[in-house]
C-alpha cells in the first residue's frame, strides 16, 4: 500500500516536472518569438518611443542685384496660437492681445471663444510684435519661430524671382531653379528621451543648420523698374493683353532686366493665374514677324549673294506664293534689300529668301540660337519652333522669311539681335552672375560665355546700319532715342489661332533694338501680346523701347550724343570722332 | 507521525551543490539587474543610483543567513509547528489593515511596518501555508482521495488565505496560492475528479473577481492585443514585449535598456525580467529559465526522493510555489498572461521576498539531505570508489 502510494506519487511528481518542463518551453518559444522573429518590429516600436528626430531649417539664402541690393530676402517671423481651454479670463486677454497686435478687438475675443482645442491667432508676424503679445504673460498661448521669404521689391521682377512654397522650398523661377544652392542644410539629430520627456544622451548642443548660399543676379533693379514701368504704360496704352520687355548687354550676355505685364508679386502668388507666374519671356514662344527680317538680311549679306543695295521687284504690294496671296501694308515697285528690311516688306523679303535659299535661311536662323535653347538659368526654357528645311512647303519658306510660320522665345531673339550687336558673336543670356556663401564668400561665378560667331562683323554691322535706318527713316520712327543713336526693327506678327490658321485680329506687336550705334550697350525687346489700339510694332511697342533705352543709357551713364557738332565729343586730330 | 521514521533514513551532510548553485546564480543576477533596473529610477527618486541594490544586498546577506539556519533545522521540527506558523500568518496578514502598522503601497496594502523595515506577510504567507498543507495531507496521507477529508478542508484553509490576500488586494498571490494547493493535492494522491471539481469551482470565482474589477478586467483584455490598449492597460505588457524585442539575441549589454527608463513602470520587481531580456537578449532569458529548471528540476527530485511524506509535500509545495512564481512572472512580461504584481523569485527587488525564498531553499536543501536506502546506498558507493581512487593516486 505505502509502496503503491510512493509510486503514485512518484508519477505524479514526474506528471508535475512535465508540467514545468512545458511551460518553460512555451516561455522559451515566446522569448524566440519576441527577440528573434519580432525584433524588428518591437525595437523600431520603441524606438519610436524613445527616440526623438529633431531638425533645424536652413536660413534660405538672400537674392541680390547686380547692385547687391536685396531683391529676395528671408525674414524670421512668429506665429502665435492658443489653446483657448487653458485661457482664464479670455476676454481681458482677447482685448489685451489685440491692443498688443493692433487688431480689432472683436475679432479677437471671436477666435478666442471657440471650441477648438487650438486656434491661430496671429501668423508670420515680426518678432519684436510677438515679443509685445509675450510680454502680457497670458497662459495658453504658443509661439512658433519661423523663416519666411519675402520679396521687398513685391512684383519687381516677379516672375523672375519666383517664390517659395510652405516647406520652404523654390517652386517657380530662379527661387525654383537655384534651389540647391539657396536652400542650405537642414540640421537633423536625434534626442534619446526616457519616459519622462528627459533627454539623455545628448549633451551636444543642436548643430547648427548651414544656410543657403546667395544669389547675385545680372539683373539691375533699377533698369528693371525702367523697363517695367515703360512696359506696363505700353500694354495699357494699347490694351493689350499682356507683355514682355528685356534689356541685355550684347557683349556679355548678361540680363539687366526681365519684365512681364501682368507682374506678379511673389509675397503672394496664390492670387496670380498660372500666366502670371511663370517667366514668359522664357517659357511661351511667339511668331516673331518682321523683326525676322535683319537675320534674313544677315543671312543674305553673309551668303555673299545679296549686297545692301541690291534691288528686288515687290510686286507692287500683292504677290502669289502657291495658293496664298502675300500683302505688304504699303505696297512697293522696287526695294533694295535696305529698304526691305526699313519699311518692312513681307514680298521683298520673300524675294530675298528665295535668292539665298532655305538652307542659308534655316542655318544663319539656327546660328542665331532660333529653335534651340539658350542654356538661361531660368526653368522651364521653351525650345521655340524652327523645322528643318526639307519639311518647309513653299508658303512656309516664304512666310519663314517675313518671320511668320515659325516660333520664338523673347529672350531668343533678343539674344540673336544681341550677336548682331556684338560683332556677330552670339552670347549666352544669363541672369546670375555669382552664387556667393551666407558670409559674402565667393562659391561660384559665371562669366561670360560665347555660344558661337554666327555672321562676320561686317555683316553685323551692315544689318545694325539698316536698322538705324528702321528707326530714322522707316517703321521705328517713333523708337528713335534723343541723344542717343539706335537701330531695331518693328514686328507685327498675326497669331496662331487655337483652331489652325492665323486669328483674326489677333497680333503680337513686338519692336527689338540696340543703342547706342556706335558701341551698343544694350539690346531691348518690347514685345506685347493682343494690343488693341494699335497693332503695329513700331506704334505698340517703339515708344517703350525708347523710353526704356533712354533711361537705362542714362542710367548706365552713357555719355548721350547731343548733336553731331556738340561739344561733349571729344576730337582727334583727325577730326574724327573718338 | 505515521512511524516513517524508520533506520532507513540516513543524514548525509550535503548542500545539493545544483540546486544551491541555481539559486545562487539566480540571485547574483538579480542583483546585478536589481542594479542595472533601479539605477535610473533611485537616483531620480532618493537621489541615490544604489538605493534599491543596497537594501538588496543587505537582504541577500540575511538571506544567506537564513538559509544557512533553514538547512540545519530539521524539517521535521516543522511538522507540529505547522498550525501556529499558520495562525500567526493569518493574523499578519489582517494586521497589514490595522491604522499604523499596515503600509500601502501602489494602491495595495501589502507591507506590515515594522519601524526599521517593512515586511510582507503575503510572502511569508505561501510558504506557511505549504507548511501547513504538506502537514495535513501527511496526517490524511491515506484517506487523500476522499473529497471530504482530502480536498474540503484544504480548501476551506485556502479559501481563507485566500481571501486575505484578497483583501489587500492581491490577486497574484491568491491565484499562486489556489495553484499550489492543486498541485500538491494532485501530487498528495488527490482524485483527478476532485481535482478537476476544484478547478470547476474555482473559475467562477475568478471570474467574479476579474469582472468585478475594472482594472483586472482591462488586465485581462490587454492579453489578447495589448498594442489595442497601448496608452493605459495594455502599456506595461506592450513596453515589456518591446524591451524583449529590443534585447534580440544578444541583448543591448548591461544597463543599456532603455525601457527601464520610466518607460516599464516596475522595472526593478514586476518587470525585472523583460529589463533583463533587452539588456542580454534571448541568451539571457535562456540562461534564466535553464537555471529556474534547474531548481524546479531539483526540487521535485528531491520530493521524489525524500524517504519521509511530510518531506516530500513540503518539498513539492515550496517547489510549486517558486516554479509557479517564476513561470507566471515570465509568462507575463512576455504578455502570455495578464499582469498580476507577482515578481520574479531571487532576482526581482524585494527584501521580504528574497529572504523568504532563501529560507524555503534552506529548508528544501535540509530535506535534500535525508536520504532513503537506494541512495544511502549509492552515496556509499561512490565514496567508496572515491577513496580507492584517491588510494591509488
Amino acid at each position: 500500500m505505502k509502496c503503491n502510494d510512493q509510486k503514485k506519487m512518484s508519477t505524479r511528481l514526474k506528471l508535475v516536472s512535465l508540467f514545468f518542463a512545458l511551460f518553460m518551453g512555451v516561455i522559451i518559444a515566446r522569448a524566440v518569438h519576441l527577440q528573434v522573429l519580432q525584433h524588428s518590429f518591437l525595437s523600431e516600436a520603441a524606438q519610436r518611443q524613445f527616440v526623438r528626430q529633431y531638425e533645424t531649417a536652413p536660413r534660405r539664402g538672400v537674392i541680390y542685384d547686380a547692385m547687391h541690393r536685396e531683391l529676395a530676402v528671408t525674414l524670421d517671423v512668429v506665429s502665435i496660437a492658443a489653446r483657448p481651454s487653458r485661457i482664464a479670463g479670455k476676454d481681458e486677454a482677447a482685448l489685451a492681445i489685440a491692443a498688443a497686435l493692433g487688431e480689432e478687438p472683436a475679432r479677437m475675443i471671436e477666435r478666442l471663444d471657440n471650441e477648438r482645442p487650438f486656434v491661430w491667432l496671429a501668423r508670420n508676424i515680426s518678432p519684436s510684435l510677438a515679443e509685445r503679445v509675450r510680454d502680457l504673460g497670458i497662459k495658453g498661448l504658443e509661439f512658433t519661430p519661423s523663416a519666411r521669404r519675402f520679396y521687398p521689391n513685391r512684383t519687381l521682377a516677379g516672375q523672375v524671382m519666383g517664390f517659395c512654397g510652405v516647406d520652404g522650398h523654390g517652386l517657380e523661377g530662379l527661387e525654383f531653379r537655384f534651389d540647391d544652392e539657396l536652400f542650405g542644410e537642414f540640421s537633423r539629430w536625434t534626442v534619446l528621451r526616457d519616459a519622462l520627456g528627459k533627454s539623455f544622451a545628448a549633451d551636444r548642443p543642436a548643430p547648427l543648420p548651414k544656410a543657403g548660399n546667395d544669389l547675385v543676379l545680372t539683373l539691375d533693379r533699377t533698369v528693371q523698374t525702367i523697363t517695367e514701368d515703360a512696359l506696363a504704360e505700353a500694354v495699357e496704352k494699347n490694351q493689350g493683353k499682356s507683355g514682355l520687355a528685356l534689356v541685355l548687354v550684347p557683349q556679355t550676355g548678361a540680363i539687366l532686366a526681365m519684365a512681364q505685364y501682368p507682374f506678379m508679386n511673389p509675397n503672394d502668388f496664390s492670387a496670380a493665374g498660372s500666366d502670371q507666374r511663370r517667366n514668359r519671356a522664357v517659357t511661351d514662344t511667339y511668331e516673331p514677324g518682321s523683326t525676322t527680317k535683319i537675320f534674313m538680311a544677315a543671312a543674305a549679306l553673309e551668303s555673299g549673294l545679296v549686297s545692301a543695295k541690291d534691288s528686288f521687284y515687290c510686286e507692287n504690294g500683292q504677290f502669289r506664293v502657291g495658293r496664298k496671296t502675300v500683302k505688304d501694308v504699303h505696297p512697293y515697285d522696287t526695294l533694295t534689300l535696305e529698304g526691305i528690311i526699313t519699311h518692312s516688306s513681307n514680298i521683298g523679303a520673300i524675294k530675298v529668301g528665295q535668292r539665298i535659299g532655305r538652307k542659308t535661311l534655316y542655318n544663319t536662323l539656327k546660328d542665331f540660337g532660333f529653335g534651340a535653347r539658350t542654356g538661361v538659368d531660368c526653368p522651364g526654357e521653351a525650345r521655340g519652333l524652327l523645322s528643318a528645311p526639307e519639311t518647309w512647303s513653299e508658303i512656309d519658306a516664304a512666310a519663314i522669311a517675313f518671320g511668320q510660320g515659325f516660333a520664338v522665345t523673347p529672350l531668343q531673339l533678343v539674344a540673336a539681335v544681341g550677336a548682331l550687336a556684338n560683332d556677330g558673336l552670339l552670347m549666352r543670356p544669363r541672369l546670375v552672375q555669382a552664387v556667393t556663401d551666407s558670409r559674402g564668400r565667393l562659391v561660384k561665378s559665371f562669366a561670360p560665355e560665347p555660344v558661337r560667331q554666327v555672321v562676320s562683323a561686317s555683316t553685323a554691322q551692315k544689318v545694325l546700319d539698316m536698322m538705324a535706318l528702321v528707326n530714322t527713316d522707316g517703321t521705328g520712327s517713333l523708337a528713335r532715342l534723343e541723344g542717343y543713336s539706335s537701330g531695331g526693327k518693328t514686328g507685327t506678327a498675326q497669331k496662331v489661332s487655337n483652331t489652325g490658321g492665323y486669328a483674326k485680329g489677333k497680333y503680337v506687336a513686338s519692336f527689338v533694338g540696340v543703342a547706342p550705334m556706335e558701341r551698343p550697350s544694350i539690346a531691348v525687346i518690347v514685345v506685347v501680346d493682343e494690343p488693341r489700339r494699335s497693332i503695329y510694332g513700331g506704334t505698340v511697342a517703339g515708344p517703350a523701347f525708347k523710353k526704356i533705352s533712354e533711361k537705362t543709357l542714362q542710367y548706365l551713364e552713357i555719355m548721350p550724343k547731343s548733336s553731331a557738332d556738340g561739344p561733349i565729343t571729344a576730337c582727334s586730330f583727325s577730326g574724327d570722332p573718338i | 507521525m505515521n512511524g516513517e521514521k524508520s533506520n532507513t533514513i540516513v543524514r548525509v551532510k550535503s548542500y545539493d551543490p545544483v540546486l544551491l548553485f541555481g539559486v545562487m546564480a539566480l540571485v547574483g543576477l538579480g542583483l546585478v539587474m536589481v542594479y542595472s533596473a533601479s539605477s535610473a529610477l533611485a537616483l531620480k527618486n532618493f537621489g541615490s543610483d544604489i538605493f534599491f541594490v543596497k537594501r538588496q544586498f543587505i537582504f541577500f546577506l540575511v538571506g544567506v543567513l537564513v538559509l544557512i539556519v533553514t538547512r540545519h533545522i530539521p524539517f521535521r521540527s516543522y511538522y507540529p509547528l505547522a498550525y501556529p506558523f499558520l495562525g500567526i500568518t493569518l493574523l499578519l496578514l489582517g494586521l497589514v489593515h490595522a491604522p499604523g502598522l499596515g503600509h500601502t503601497a501602489g494602491g495595495a496594502t501589502r507591507w506590515l511596518n515594522l519601524g526599521f523595515v517593512s515586511f510582507q506577510p503575503s510572502e511569508a504567507a505561501r510558504v506557511v501555508f505549504v507548511m501547513y498543507l504538506a502537514y495535513s495531507m501527511t496526517k490524511k496521507h491515506s484517506l487523500m482521495n476522499q473529497f471530504t477529508v482530502g480536498v474540503v478542508p484544504h480548501l476551506l484553509v485556502a479559501g481563507i488565505v485566500c481571501a486575505l490576500l484578497m483583501s489587500q488586494p492581491d490577486f497574484g498571490s491568491s491565484v499562486l496560492l489556489c495553484a499550489v494547493t492543486g498541485i500538491m493535492l494532485f501530487a498528495g494522491g488527490a482524485r483527478i475528479k476532485h481535482l478537476l471539481l476544484l478547478v470547476l469551482s474555482i473559475i467562477p470565482l475568478a471570474v467574479f473577481f476579474v469582472v468585478g474589477s475594472e482594472y483586472r478586467l482591462r488586465r485581462m483584455m490587454a492579453v489578447w492585443d495589448p498594442w489595442s490598449c497601448a496608452q493605459d492597460a495594455g502599456y506595461q505588457v506592450v513596453h515589456s514585449l518591446m524591451a524583449f524585442g529590443t534585447g534580440g539575441i544578444v541583448g543591448t549589454g548591461v544597463g543599456n535598456s532603455y525601457q527601464k527608463l520610466f518607460y516599464l513602470p516596475e522595472p526593478h520587481t514586476d518587470f525585472i525580467f523583460s529589463v533583463l531580456g533587452e539588456e542580454m537578449g534571448l541568451w539571457g532569458v535562456l540562461v534564466v529559465v535553464i537555471l529556474y529548471g534547474l531548481v524546479i528540476w531539483r526540487g521535485l527530485v528531491i520530493a521524489r526522493q525524500v524517504p519521509d511524506t511530510f518531506g516530500s509535500y513540503l518539498a513539492t509545495g515550496i517547489t510549486a510555489t517558486l516554479g509557479l512564481q517564476a513561470c507566471t512572472n515570465m509568462a507575463v512580461t512576455m504578455g502570455l498572461l495578464p499582469t498580476k504584481g507577482l515578481t520574479l523569485p531571487f532576482i526581482s527587488y524585494g527584501g521580504t521576498s528574497l529572504v523568504i525564498n532563501m529560507a524555503a531553499v534552506g529548508i528544501l536543501i535540509n530535506i535534500a539531505s535525508y536520504k532513503g536506502p537506494r541512495e544511502v546506498r549509492a552515496v556509499r558507493r561512490k565514496k567508496a570508489m572515491e577513496t580507492k581512487e584517491r588510494g591509488r593516486k
